[in-house]
């Protein structure tokens, strides 16, 4: 995929000056979900989940050869063909040349960031296929031409307006519709697509190596309906998907949903085995699972970044993070951004690739603590600053930053000193604490902080 | 696969935790329907003194909007389906469907693929059949009962379809079904 990672500084400031109503919508947004994981962790034993969690992963990770190889013997076994992609050059001609042995004219997809890794829309729309994303903040991106912005919530930095606005244009929908009304516009194209839909494309959460299922959660029904209709299923999965045993997936459905939205799980999970096979079964005659690695192998290979692979993309890190809730994800410049993004898109990318990714951090410590697979990415964070600066990649203003802060970080009731402190001095104060905020308060597009400091006011939920 | 087997080969193999231990609730139906209500789901419990098939004829003239056309799942038993009006998938008001089980701890319905997928997805009201003695505990119970015999896909549903992308506004029934109905039986 394309990346504008370099531009982060001057795309974050950009969106905090002449945007101002997408810090309002995306701070909203995160805030909201953050208080939901906090009261979706309290209700169970939180800490011993995320123990475990990682613990699975980490095991699945350290023999991936061996799942691996178990998935695909499980797959072909219960009739789906599995094809392994190195790049996003061979997983999206992997897709492409499926689309052709089948005839595909449209595409129905499930919200994929792997196939946003991969530029898969275009390559399709190239060959003259019609696609369409059915998630409803997809639906709305595809219509804007965006990128998704978040994980979990793609379209989380529009608002209500511009929504209303876009399907009176596009959907012909009356002006001002209530969410209701704007839904029921969108699920009257969307269904039709559904129903003509020749090919449904997805990613997915999980890989089961034991059975060969590809598990997917999600609440609007969209992937349910994408693996279900068309005749063609195709899902394009990460290498790093895997889990052991069935015995595995209840927990994972279960920790991500809350990390993600505090559900006790998704509103719908689809658990796919394989092409339709009981006479009674509607489902597709065809199963594909698409392999991806496009440069995981090397983040696995790396001494510290391979933890970044246990990532269930549930975007809690995004949501807990002072930074992301300033500009959401677009200043990041690649398909996985905030805190996640920044310790694995240098490792996806290479770290030149994704600079200065590392350094958009206060390295505060919110994201670890809500990370339910307890990424370490504050100390990622350092690695990668380390690797940076012994590579020559820093620029001067960011070394300096660095300086201060690689003392205080590792020290966290220091560095929690220093916020406080800087939380007295005004802006300037925080900013010398928040590297990437310096660009921003020079722009005066921050807000005068409040006197309490980030890491208090994250901990209560409130801006 | 080469390239993994180097990837993971300069590391060693941690180990698996083994099971995470989830609590069991004492009483499955219970804790079942409050899960399920929780998020949005509701519960029915058909009348023993009617047949079934009659009682849900009944239980869907009652609904609103007014049920015109009902989808039926071919492996709801003769004695559960309502003499009504039937419709195909994608023109029905209401879906009847035969839950294998159900997991009280996430408050799911499970569905084999074998109950047709149609049926359980595009009418705006779901209604399911499911046998009180068919609840498990935990999902992970359900799943490993599941086990071998697992059909081309599974469904769960824990409540009906939802979203809250457009103005962080929750509404239901975007894609899937707006209702989802349990009938306890
Ligand atoms: S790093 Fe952790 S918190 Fe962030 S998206 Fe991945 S799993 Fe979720």
């Amino acid at each position: 995929m394309h990346t504008r990672i370099r531009d982060y500084p001057s795309r974050s400031s950009e969106i905090i000056r002449d945007d101002p109503g997408v810090r309002d919508a995306v701070t909203g947004a995160t805030i909201a979900f953050d208080q939901k994981r906090l009261q979706g962790y309290a209700e169970v034993d939180a800490d011993a989940w995320r123990r475990w969690a990682e613990g699975v992963k980490s095991h699945t990770l350290t023999h991936l050869d061996r799942y691996l190889a178990e998935a695909e013997t499980q797959l072909e076994a219960n009739g789906a063909e599995v094809h392994w992609a190195a790049d996003a050059a061979e997983a999206r001609e992997i897709v492409m040349s499926l689309a052709a042995r089948h005839s595909v004219k449209s595409v129905v997809k499930g919200k994929s960031m792997v196939a946003e890794e991969i530029d898969l829309n275009p390559a399709l729309e190239a060959a003259g296929i019609e696609v369409y994303e059915t998630d409803l903040g997809e639906y709305i991106l595809q219509l804007l031409e965006e990128e998704p912005s978040h994980i979990l919530g793609p379209a989380i930095h529009k608002s209500l307006q511009q929504v209303q606005e876009l399907f009176a244009d596009r959907l012909g929908s009356e002006p001002g519709g209530d969410p209701d009304t704007l839904a029921r516009a969108a699920r009257r194209v969307l269904r039709d697509a559904f129903i003509q839909a020749d090919m449904g494309i997805t990613g997915g959460n999980f890989l089961v190596a034991e059975t060969g299922t590809v598990a997917l959660i999600e609440n609007e029904g969209n992937i349910r309906l994408t693996t279900s209709l068309p005749r063609v299923h195709v899902a394009v999965v990460g290498i790093e998907k895997l889990l052991p045993r069935m015995a595995d997936l209840s927990g994972f459905l279960q920790l991500t949903a809350r990390a993600a939205t505090g559900q006790p799980i998704g509103c719908f999970v689809s658990l796919v085995q394989g092409p339709a096979s009981h006479p009674d079964d509607d489902g597709p005659e065809a199963v594909h699972v698409v392999l991806v690695d496009n440069g995981r192998t090397d983040v696995l290979a790396h001494e510290h970044a391979w933890e970044a692979l246990r990532c269930l993309r549930c975007g809690a890190c995004l949501n807990a993070c002072p930074v992301y809730r300033q500009t959401g994800g677009h200043a990041y410049g690649y398909v996985y951004s905030g805190p996640i993004g920044s310790v694995l898109d240098p490792g996806l990318l290479g770290l030149h690739e994704a600079m200065p990714l590392p350094f958009a951090s206060s390295l505060c410590g919110a994201c670890e603590d809500a990370c339910p697979v307890r990424i370490p990415i504050p100390e990622m964070l350092l690695e990668w600053r380390r690797e940076a600066q012994e590579e020559g990649l820093t620029p001067w203003k960011e070394r300096a930053a660095l300086k201060g802060l690689a003392s205080v970080a590792t020290r966290p009731g220091l560095y929690r000193l220093a916020g406080r402190i800087g939380s007295r001095l005004g802006a300037t104060g925080v900013a010398r604490g928040l590297p990437m905020l310096g660009e921003w308060a020079a722009d005066r597009a921050l807000p005068q902080p409040s006197r309490r400091t980030f890491r208090e006011l994250w901990r209560k939920g409130i801006e | 696969m080469a390239r993994v087997a180097r990837a993971t080969a300069s590391r060693p193999g941690l180990p698996h935790p083994g099971a995470l231990a989830t609590p069991r609730s004492d009483n499955a139906v219970d804790a079942f329907v409050k899960r399920f209500t929780g998020s949005g789901g509701e519960v029915a419990r058909a009348d023993p003194e009617l047949p079934p098939g009659e009682w849900l004829a009944r239980f869907l003239r009652g609904l609103e909007p007014q049920v015109t056309g009902v989808a039926l799942a071919p492996d709801v038993p003769p004695e559960l389906r309502p003499r009504l009006q039937e419709a195909a998938g994608a023109h029905a008001s209401a879906g009847i469907s035969l839950a294998w089980g159900a997991a009280a701890d996430t408050g799911s319905l499970v569905l084999p693929s074998t109950g047709t997928r149609a049926v359980q997805l595009l009418p705006p009201v779901h209604v399911v059949w499911l046998p009180a003695g068919r609840v498990f505990a935990r999902l992970d119970d359900a799943l490993l009962e599941l086990g071998a015999g697992l059909p081309a896909a599974v469904g769960l549903h824990s409540g009906p379809s939802k979203s809250a992308d457009i103005g962080r506004t929750v509404v239901t029934g975007v894609h899937g079904p707006g209702r989802c109905i349990a009938v306890l039986s």
